[in-house]
């Protein structure tokens, strides 16, 4: 399969916004039938290296990508125009959903439906993390420092502040012993 | 205006934590707005983080709800810039270094140690958002777990078990 770059940051920003248009539900998987099936940007594993690199950035994982493939083919402009055409719409659709809701959220059957869908992301979350954790799960000290995080952030409200860089020393010092 | 520049200066500061992305942050998001700021209550919480899940787009729209919560139309802009600002500063100049270190031995450490870090986090936040206020309330983790059950053992679009907890949520709730 042949990758062609986008030739102007026209293109650039057309294709971003339509990830960020259509990804109800999640952006990867739209992220990834625009810059690797529509649009043929990059390769497949292009694309599953640059996603490795963005989880492991700070920072919203797709976001992190128009920024990372923006400058690869245009430089600063092109991060620019590719995060303000990812943004673009999403942020425009949330607050007119969110300024919707407004008028009903006085109404105790909608508060009960929010809750539960909100519910329900939460589940999403546990999902997400229990299907990152199927490669570490044989290794006892990784689960160590998950139920450290967990009980540190999760039960005990301790701040992120603190417990990020006693663990991320804590991880790292364990995964250069071989143990992660 | 001052809470603007609070949370501005906050947000600026999770974006730099937020390994793995939003959901690694939302329990300390939680912890700074409703719990230590009391700038909003954990329903109001609650309700945008459904709002910005059900939305389409980047989850991490969710904080520029959470803004707009707290201090109107301004404040979604302000929180939005903030939390993706500085990661992508980052972002920038970390993807020339990292594509150039391809080969060295500690891009593979961090990358292993950052892992279960980012796990730990993320089902925290589960935990915090389907535990309102520390008490346990087994409806909410029921709905939870159901759709957590439902991403892992199926193929659906997570919107299909959104609605699932709409309804789950209007029958038990």
């Amino acid at each position: 399969m042949t990758v062609t770059p986008p030739a102007n940051l026209r293109e650039l920003f057309l294709g971003f916004l339509s990830i960020g248009a259509r990804s109800f539900g999640g952006v990867m998987p739209w992220a990834h039938r625009v810059l690797v099936e529509e649009r043929r940007w990059i390769s497949q594993e292009d694309f599953t290296s640059i996603v490795g690199l963005c989880q492991f950035l700070p920072g919203p994982n797709i976001g992190n990508a128009s920024i990372v493939l923006g400058r690869r083919w245009f430089g600063i402009k092109g991060s620019a125009v590719a995060f303000l055409g990812f943004f673009g719409l999403p942020f425009l659709w949330v607050l007119a959903l969110a300024a919707l809701y407004a008028d009903f959220a006085g109404v105790p059957a909608v508060k009960r439906v929010v809750v539960g869908v909100a519910a329900a992301g939460a589940g999403l979350f546990i999902g997400t993390a229990l299907k990152l954790a199927r490669p570490i799960a044989r290794k006892p000290a990784a689960l160590v420092v998950v139920a450290g995080c967990f009980i540190a952030v999760g039960v005990g409200r301790v701040s992120m502040l603190l417990v990020i860089p006693v663990a991320a020393a804590i991880s790292y010092y364990l995964s250069k012993r071989g143990l992660l | 205006m001052t809470i603007l520049v609070e949370l501005g200066l906050f947000f600026s500061l999770l974006s730099l934590l937020s390994v793995g992305g939003m959901p690694s942050v939302i329990p300390e998001m939680h912890r700074y707005v409703v719990e230590s700021k009391g700038w909003i209550s954990h329903t109001d919480f609650m309700e945008m983080f459904a709002l910005g899940q059900a939305a389409p787009g980047p989850n991490v729209l969710i904080t520029s709800l959470i803004g707009w919560k707290i201090a109107g139309v301004p404040g979604a802009f302000v929180t939005l810039i903030a939390m993706c600002g500085p990661a992508a500063v980052l972002s920038y100049w970390v993807a020339g270094v990292w594509e150039r270190k391809k080969d060295a031995p500690w891009r593979a450490i961090a990358q292993r140690a950052m892992a279960p870090m980012v796990v730990g986090l993320i089902l925290s936040g589960g935990f915090v958002l389907a535990t309102p206020g520390g008490a346990p309330d087994w409806r909410l983790w029921l709905i939870a777990a159901l759709s957590a059950a439902g991403m892992l053992a199926t193929k659906l679009n997570p919107l299909w078990l959104l609605g699932g907890g709409a309804i789950l949520g209007g029958v038990l709730l």
